[in-house]
C-alpha cells in the first residue's frame, strides 16, 4: 500500500505528496500532460526536442544542472507519445533546490539560440544513434503508420524525419511552452522523508506565483475501427529476417487494458510462456520471439515480435504463430497458467515499487490516469481476471482484421 | 515577491548510515552475506561463481552459463521455467570476464521452493543435444546481429588491444565457436566451476534464520577450495586501431589505459578526477563535445575494475565526420585537465555532487548490499566509504593536476574507433 496526499494549488497546479520516513533522498517528479501525440503531422519529434530544451537554463537560471548537482543531486526525463516526465532525485535537505529549478522552468525558459542550436544537434545524433545506427533500428518508424493511419501514434517520439527536427523554430518553441508548459497540465509529485504542512508551504512558496494558464484542449483524431489485414515488407541490410504482429488493444484507462496485457504475458512473457515454448523451443522456427503491450493512453497495440531462424520462411511461421492464436481463442487457459501470470506480476510490481522514483513517477502518472490510488488498485484488477476474460479478449483482438504486420527481409 | 535569482542555500551531506550484512561462513573461504533489514516482501538471492569467461577453454564458459536451466534428466526445460514462473519468480543469469552470477527474485513467501528448483536445475543439468543445439543456433543470430552494431564492434576491438597479455581476457566469440560445441566439455566445465566453483552467496530480504541455514546445507558442497586466481597485470598496445563499417552513419570511439581498482591508494582521488573529466552529466566531455559542440547523445568515462587490477574508459558515439573532432576535443580536455587548475567553483560542484551521489548508491537495502559488496571484492568494508567522504572533501585542484599529470599521457592511451572511415 503505497500512502500519499494531494492538494491543488490556485494556479491549477496538482499535487502528490509521497512520504517515506526510511530514505534520506527526495524525488521531485514532474510529468506534463503533452507527448508526441499532441504534435503536428507537420513538426513531429517536438515534444522530445523540447524536453531537451528543458535543460538549456529557465527565465531567472541561467543553468540547469549545475545548481542541481551542486545541491548533490542528478535530473533526467523522457518523452513518450502521450507524456513528458521530469524527474529530480537528491539529498532531502536539498529538495528546494530541486523545487527552485523546476518552478522556474515551469514558470519561463530562457529561449537561448545556442540552446535550440546544440539540442537540435544532440537530438539528430539521437535520431542516429538509436533509429539509424542500429539493426532493425528504424523498424517503429515503419511500423507506427502501418498501424495507425489517422491517430498521431502514427508516429515515433523521435519524430517522423530528421528535417521535422532541422527545421525547427524558436518561435515553434516558445509557442509550445506557452500552450502546455503551465500549472494547470502538469502534477507534480514530491517524494521524501518530509510532513504533508512543510510540502505545502515549500510548493506554495515556489510555485504559487506562477500564472496558472489554460488547459490546452485536446481533439485528436480518433483512428477508425481496423477492419481488414495490413501487411508491409522492407528489405533492411540485416543478419535476419524479423516480424512484427501489431494488433490493436484497448486505451490504458479501460479495464480491458489490463486483460490484454495479461494476455501478451501468456503468449511471449517469459520462458515458460506459448510461443516461446511452442514456437521458439519445440518448433525452432524463431531465434527469439516476445509478446508485450505499448501501454499507450489511447488504444495500443499488442505485440508479437521475433527473429524468423535460417531457411524458415515467414509463411511457415505465420501458420504457427496463428495456430497458437487460434489455440488461446479456441481453449481457456488453465487456473495453473493463470495463477503463473499473477504471480510475476505481482513479484514484479514488488520489486518495482522498492524505489522512490518509481512510486513517484507511477503515482503522477495514476493522478494522470484519474486517481493516482490507481498505483494500489492495479493489483487487485490483475487479481479479479479469470481465464473466460482472457479468451474473451483474445477473441476480440487476436483477429486478422485487427492486424497490421511489418516484415523486415534480409538483403 | 520570491527572489528567483537566489539559489536557496545547500546543506552539506553529514553522513551516510550504512548497515552492515550478517557474514556467515559456509566454508573458511566461501562466505555468505544476508542484509535482513528489508521492509517489503522481495528477496534477491545471488550464487557466484569462479565460472567467468577466462575460465576453460574458448567459449565454454558462457555456453555453461546460457545453458544452467536447460533442463536434467527429469525436467525439460520448460517445465523449470514453469515451476519458477508459477512461484512468479525471476531468474537471471550474468557472465563477466572473472565471475558467474545467478540471481534468483521473488517474494519471501516462496524463496525456499524457488531455491530448490533452481539448485536442482542446476545440480542436475543435462546438457542434452538438442538444448545445445537450439543455444548456438540463438547465439548465432545474436552474434551476427550485434555485429552490425559499432559499439559492440568497438568493444570486441578494443579489449583485444586492452588485454594484449592476456589471451583468456581478450579472446572474442568466433562466428566459427558457433558451429559446434564439445558436451563432454561442457559437462566437465560445469562440474569443475559451478559444483566446486561456488565462491560466494548473496541475500537480501527479511528471511528466517533457520532459512539462511539451510540454504548454507544446501550449497556448502558447491564451495570452492582453492582461492581463485585472477590475473594483475595488463599489457596493452596503445595508439589507435580503425574497425571498418562502411554503412554506419556513426562511429564508436572506445579509448582507455590499464590501470588500478579499490586496491591502489590514488583509486578515491582519481575518481574524482575521471569524475570531472567525464563521468557525470555536466562533466566536461559532456558540456564540450555534447552540450557545446552538438557531436554526440552522450560521451562517459570511467573506471573498470577487476579482482587484482582496473583499466580507465572513454567512450561515445558520434556522427561519422566529427569523429577526428572528436577525438581532438576529448584531448584538449585531456591536457587542460593536466595545465589548468580546476576552478573552485567546479570542483565545489563536483564535491557534492560525488557525495549525493553515493547517499543514492546506498538508499534502501538492495544498493546497501551492493555498496557492501563492492569493497569486500578488495577485502575492505564500509570505512571505505567514510574514507572516500573524507578524500572528496578534502581533495585540492594541485591534486587532481598532479593526478592528471601521472596518469594522463596521450599516446599512452589505446584508442579504437569503429564506423566509416571519411
Amino acid at each position: 500500500m503505497i500512502q500519499f496526499e494531494r492538494f491543488t494549488l490556485e494556479n491549477g497546479l496538482r499535487v502528490i505528496f509521497h512520504q517515506d520516513t526510511t530514505t534520506p533522498l527526495a524525488v521531485v517528479n514532474t510529468l506534463y500532460d503533452v507527448g508526441a501525440r499532441d504534435e503536428s503531422p507537420e513538426k513531429t519529434g517536438f515534444a522530445h526536442l523540447f524536453e531537451h530544451l528543458m535543460f538549456g537554463g529557465s527565465v531567472n537560471i541561467p543553468d540547469f544542472d549545475a545548481p542541481l548537482q551542486h545541491a548533490g543531486g542528478e535530473s533526467n526525463a523522457f518523452t513518450s507519445n502521450d507524456i513528458t516526465n521530469y524527474y529530480d532525485i537528491l539529498p532531502a535537505q536539498n529538495i528546494e533546490t530541486a523545487l527552485w529549478l523546476e518552478s522556474d522552468r515551469m514558470l519561463s525558459l530562457g529561449f537561448t539560440p545556442k540552446s535550440l542550436e546544440t539540442q537540435r544537434s544532440v537530438v539528430i545524433e539521437e535520431f542516429k544513434q538509436r533509429y539509424l545506427n542500429q539493426p532493425y533500428g528504424d523498424v517503429w518508424l515503419k511500423l507506427r503508420p502501418l498501424a495507425y493511419q489517422v491517430h498521431p501514434y502514427r508516429w515515433a517520439t523521435i519524430g517522423k524525419e530528421i528535417k521535422h527536427i532541422e527545421d525547427a523554430q524558436m518561435e515553434d518553441v516558445k509557442a509550445f511552452f506557452a500552450k502546455y508548459y503551465n500549472p494547470r497540465n502538469a502534477i507534480l509529485c514530491i517524494a521524501g522523508n518530509f510532513e504533508l504542512e512543510q510540502v505545502k508551504t515549500l510548493v506554495q512558496k515556489w510555485y504559487g506565483d506562477i500564472p496558472g494558464g489554460i488547459r490546452p484542449g485536446r481533439m485528436l483524431p480518433q483512428e477508425p475501427v481496423q477492419r481488414a489485414y495490413r501487411e508491409e515488407t522492407i528489405e533492411r541490410k540485416v543478419p535476419s529476417d524479423a516480424f512484427y504482429y501489431a494488433f490493436k488493444m484497448p486505451e490504458r484507462k479501460s479495464m480491458d487494458y489490463y486483460v490484454a496485457d495479461m494476455l501478451s504475458d501468456a503468449l511471449g512473457r517469459d520462458k515458460s510462456s506459448r510461443l516461446y515454448a511452442s514456437i521458439q523451443k519445440e518448433q525452432k522456427l524463431v531465434t527469439e520471439i516476445h509478446a508485450y503491450v505499448t501501454g499507450s493512453l489511447d488504444n495500443g497495440l499488442l505485440i508479437v515480435d521475433g527473429k524468423l531462424s535460417p531457411d524458415v520462411t515467414f509463411e511457415q511461421l505465420h501458420k504457427a504463430l496463428w495456430k497458437e492464436l487460434d489455440l488461446i481463442q479456441a481453449e481457456m487457459i488453465s487456473e495453473t497458467e493463470l495463477n503463473r501470470l499473477k504471480n510475476k506480476i505481482r513479484t514484479a510490481k514488488e520489486f518495482q515499487e522498492q524505489g522512490l522514483l518509481n512510486r513517484a513517477m507511477n503515482l503522477a502518472y495514476f493522478e494522470l490516469l484519474g486517481d493516482a490510488d490507481g498505483i494500489n488498485q492495479e493489483q487487485f484488477v490483475y487479481t479479479a481476471i479469470q481465464s473466460e476474460d482472457i479468451q474473451k479478449m483474445a477473441n476480440e483482438i487476436l483477429n486478422p482484421d485487427n492486424c497490421s504486420l511489418l516484415k523486415v527481409k534480409a538483403i | 515577491m520570491i527572489q528567483r535569482e537566489q539559489a536557496p542555500p545547500i546543506f552539506p551531506l553529514e553522513k551516510i548510515s550504512f548497515i552492515e550484512p550478517h557474514i556467515f561462513d559456509i566454508t573458511q573461504s566461501v562466505k555468505l552475506y544476508w542484509m535482513e533489514a528489508v521492509k517489503d516482501e522481495t528477496t534477491r538471492v545471488e550464487l557466484h561463481f569462479d565460472a567467468g569467461t577466462i575460465r576453460g577453454d574458448k567459449k565454454l564458459a558462457s555456453f555453461v552459463n546460457s545453458l544452467l536451466l536447460s533442463g536434467t534428466a527429469e525436467k525439460t526445460s520448460t517445465q523449470i521455467h514453469e515451476d519458477l514462473d508459477g512461484l512468479g519468480a525471476f531468474i537471471d543469469h550474468e557472465i563477466a570476464q572473472e565471475i558467474a552470477i545467478v540471481s534468483l527474485y521473488c517474494l519471501r513467501e516462496n524463496v525456499e521452493a524457488a531455491m530448490a528448483i533452481l539448485l536442482n536445475a542446476i545440480e542436475n543439468v543435462a546438457f542434452h543435444p538438442n538444448e545445445v543445439s537450439d543455444l548456438l543456433r540463438e547465439r548465432k543470430q545474436h552474434f551476427l546481429v550485434s555485429s552490425e552494431k559499432v559499439n559492440i564492434l568497438v568493444r570486441r576491438a578494443f579489449q583485444k588491444q586492452l588485454f594484449s597479455n592476456l589471451p583468456n581476457y581478450s579472446r572474442q566469440l568466433q562466428l566459427e565457436d558457433l558451429e559446434e560445441v564439445s558436451i563432454p566439455d561442457l559437462k566437465r566445465f560445469h562440474n569443475e566451476f559451478y559444483l566446486q566453483g561456488l565462491t560466494k552467496v548473496v541475500v537480501v530480504g527479511n528471511l528466517e534464520s533457520a532459512y539462511i541455514d539451510r540454504l548454507i546445507d544446501a550449497v556448502g558442497s558447491w564451495s570452492k577450495l582453492a582461492k581463485p586466481e585472477f590475473e594483475s597485470e595488463i599489457v596493452h598496445i596503445p595508439g589507435r586501431l580503425h574497425v571498418e563499417k562502411s554503412d554506419a552513419v556513426q562511429t564508436a570511439i572506445r579509448m582507455g589505459i590499464p590501470l588500478f581498482n579499490k586496491k591502489h591508494t590514488d583509486f578515491l582521488d582519481f575518481q574524482i578526477l575521471q569524475t570531472i573529466l567525464g563521468d557525470y552529466f555536466g562533466s566536461r566531455l559532456m558540456s564540450n563535445i555534447r552540450e557545446d559542440k552538438g557531436y554526440t547523445y552522450g560521451i562517459g568515462s570511467g573506471l573498470a575494475e577487476a579482482n587484482h587490477m582496473g583499466y580507465f574508459i572513454i567512450a561515445t558515439e558520434v556522427g561519422k565526420d566529427v569523429a577526428e573532432a572528436t577525438l581532438t576535443e576529448i584531448r584538449n580536455e585531456i591536457e587542460k585537465l593536466k595545465t589548468e587548475p580546476v576552478p573552485a567553483e567546479e570542483l565545489g560542484l563536483v564535491k557534492n555532487y560525488i557525495l549525493g551521489q553515493l547517499l543514492k548508491s546506498a538508499d534502501g537495502p538492495n544498493a546497501m548490499m551492493d555498496l557492501f559488496m563492492a569493497v569486500q571484492l578488495h577485502g575492505k568494508d564500509f570505512d571505505f566509504y567514510n574514507d572516500a567522504i573524507r578524500h572528496v572533501q578534502q581533495i585540492t585542484p594541485e591534486r587532481l593536476q598532479q593526478l592528471a599529470n601521472q596518469y594522463f599521457d596521450w599516446d599512452n592511451f589505446t584508442i579504437v574507433t569503429a564506423g566509416a572511415q571519411v
